[in-house]
């Protein structure tokens, strides 16, 4: 048996000459057929070098072939092999597997989550996709005529997506949403990091009606701020940011009815009126007067313990008034701005 | 540890949660450590400032961190998740672009505020005093052992992710609350929630999204055995605590489990008498077993 253990890597250590090792893997199984889950641990052989794509790969050679598990590109790109290691969403193929074997230690792979498991390590995306697809993703320019050559964008225009538009729909973020755990129709941070691609295109027109979209129940405003989507990213997306810069489009363009924008309203207004938060004007301001009527008794249990300040006497910072003198000029200068344009060709031309 | 501060408290240790800031100046005071008052900074913005207005968000950071380098402090010390990455967050973006720096520092001085140079670090009181000198001095005043309590660390997302901005130890198994719990001769509880969510920047504006984040860390605390969470955030801190009652009727289950500041469990350590500590204003009440643990002695049937 020991000759079939390191067949799948004899010709690997021929051409490389590479120095092997032991990798030892625990995997969380689930049998469709049966509605159960296992764990099964491995150890295989492999070159030092090896991801731990490579290590499941050796397993599924050697071991058992009836592990199921998503590949394709080996090299970070397709997106394809997401998987929670040690409980966190990363690519099989852009982790090393070294760092464990020489810390000792078995590493757990498990499915990503907020997705239904299909088999073993396989999750069904559909839910991913349709989140997607709900975020239009896709330039719309209709209200420009076609034209026959190509648009100009300005080189820092497309900064402003390149992050955005480094996203290989891997899924990783989206696995640990905390907003998704609990709100799963939540368009979570895939979706909303491939709508700040088109928000923020300069070519795209539809913008307004992309932000009204994204006002809503389960829109940008559902984001709890975890950043675990920053974290796992394996590409460098951070979602929570775009996340972020959807929330500052929204303001730019007056979609500032959402619960969520009315918070955020509340935290810049009190800056330049006093300095710290108003947090008696939190509750009414953001839930509206009616139901903070509702909440009373909640209201009541936080006063009994102090928690309530004296809304008639608001924090008041020294030197605030800088901070007003601020607030103005940033208003006046944004005010001023235009959105950036791509360059429609005929423009160019006559330009 | 640094000698010399300036000291950030933030809105919520200013407002509604002043029994935070009041432990934080009782234990600064044992560890001979000077707190410089900042009377002149607004609201760090929570998230909120800069999801909203990012612009000005910037420079209001650039304000405070200004205000702190005129101040000739070298560090702002927070006490408070959202506050240290909001602050890290801006110092990084200026610190890494000197053009936007400069722009920035063209309009604080048209409206005639501190400009800023880059030269202040935002470091967290956890981050302080759970490595090196500040470790050891937090260990020569923690005269007391908390011994039998079972304390179950919450450490709240915004002290952990993103690890580029914030970095001070691993975001998914961090080990610096448990390491001041053990300093206090208390017992750490594990449990999976400890670096999840609490829900508390969705709370008022999607009650049952946050509700249904806030359960699980106040679930898993209580299933594991433990008296008390502490957390250094506190937001987590309000919302664990003042929004628990809501959080048990959401689950259906009794819960019931009081939530410290960190500096309060520090405190207590210390010998710091619950006047400076200010248990009563919290939600959820102590129960004298729990206080008799944190060694604070209390006639039972006197307190509110």
């Amino acid at each position: 048996m020991t000759e079939i253990k390191n067949a799948h890597f004899t010709t690997l250590q021929g051409a490389y000459d590479t120095e092997l090792m032991e990798a030892t893997l625990r995997i969380r199984r689930w049998d469709p057929d049966t509605q159960r889950a296992r764990f099964d641990t491995f150890t295989v052989t492999v070159p030092v070098t090896a991801s731990v794509l490579d290590a499941l790969d050796a397993i599924k050679d050697t071991r058992d072939g009836t592990l199921a598990y998503r590949k394709s590109c080996r090299m970070a790109v397709c997106g394809s092999c997401g998987m929670r290691i040690d409980g966190g969403a990363a690519l099989a193929c852009k982790t090393p597997m070294k760092k464990f074997v020489d810390a000792g230690h078995t590493i757990t792979v498990s499915p990503m989550g907020n997705l239904p498991v299909i088999k073993d390590l396989v999750v069904d995306m559909a839910p991913f996709w349709e989140k997607i697809r709900a975020v239009k993703p896709y330039l719309d320019t209709r209200d420009e005529d076609v034209p026959d050559t190509e648009w100009r964008v300005a080189p820092e225009h497309h900064d402003m997506i390149h992050k955005e538009s480094l996203c290989i729909l891997c899924g990783c973020c989206v696995s640990e949403c905390n907003s998704m755990e609990s709100d799963p129709d939540f368009l979570g941070p895939a979706a909303l990091a491939k709508a700040y691609r088109f928000v923020g295109d300069a070519r795209d027109t539809d913008t307004r009606e992309r932000l009204r979209d994204l006002n809503g129940a389960h829109g940008i405003w559902d984001c709890t701020r975890c950043y675990f989507c920053n974290q796992r990213c394996p590409k460098g997306v951070d979602p929570r940011d775009a996340i972020a810069k959807l929330g500052a489009e929204s303001f730019k363009e007056g979609f500032v009815r959402d619960e969520g924008a009315r918070h955020a309203k509340v935290f810049v207004d009190s800056t330049y009126k006093g300095g710290y938060l108003r947090e008696t004007e939190l509750v009414p301001k953001t839930i509206g007067p009616v139901n903070a009527v509702k909440d009373i008794p909640f209201a009541l249990q936080l006063a009994r313990a102090g928690k309530v300040p004296n809304p008639l006497s608001p924090h008041k910072a020294k030197d605030n008034d800088e901070v007003k003198r601020l607030w103005k000029l940033l208003e006046k200068e944004a005010k001023g701005a235009e959105r950036p344009r791509a360059l429609h060709p005929d423009a160019v031309r006559e330009g | 540890m640094q000698e010399r501060y300036a000291y950030y408290p933030g809105c919520l240790a200013s407002l509604s949660q002043k029994e935070l800031d009041s432990s934080t100046r009782a234990i600064a005071q044992k560890l001979d450590i000077e707190l410089v008052e900042m009377p002149s900074v607004t609201c760090c913005g929570a998230g909120d400032i800069h999801e909203a207005k990012p612009d000005y968000y910037l420079h209001i950071s650039a304000r405070i961190l200004g205000q702190a380098e005129q101040m000739g402090c070298e560090t702002i010390l927070t006490i408070c998740n959202v506050c240290t990455l909001n602050l890290r967050q801006a110092n990084k973006a200026l610190q890494e672009d000197p053009a936007l720096l400069n722009r920035i520092n063209d309009n604080l001085k048209e409206v005639g505020a501190a400009t800023y140079q880059g030269g202040v670090d935002v470091r967290h009181l956890l981050w302080e005093v759970s490595e090196g000198n500040g470790y050891e001095a937090f260990k020569g005043i923690a005269v007391k052992s908390l011994e039998g309590l079972k304390v179950a660390p919450f450490y709240g997302c915004q002290i952990l992710r993103p690890s580029k901005i914030l970095g001070f130890e691993n975001p998914d198994s961090p080990q610096s609350l448990e390491r001041l719990i053990s300093a206090c001769g208390a017992e750490p509880i594990d449990y999976p929630a400890k670096v999840k969510c609490c829900g508390f920047p969705i709370v008022l504006a999607r009650e049952d999204v946050a509700l249904g984040e806030l359960v699980q860390p106040l679930e898993q605390a209580v299933e594991a055995g433990a008296d008390v969470i502490v957390t250094p955030c506190p937001l987590c801190h309000l919302s664990l605590d003042a929004w628990q009652r809501k959080a048990a009727d959401f689950a259906g289950k009794e819960l019931g489990i009081p939530i410290l500041h960190l500096a309060q469990l520090l405190g207590a350590a210390a010998g710091i008498e619950e006047s400076e500590l200010k248990f009563k204003r919290h939600v959820t009440r102590l129960s004298p077993e729990v206080k008799a643990k944190l060694q604070m002695p209390s006639v039972i049937g006197t307190e509110a």
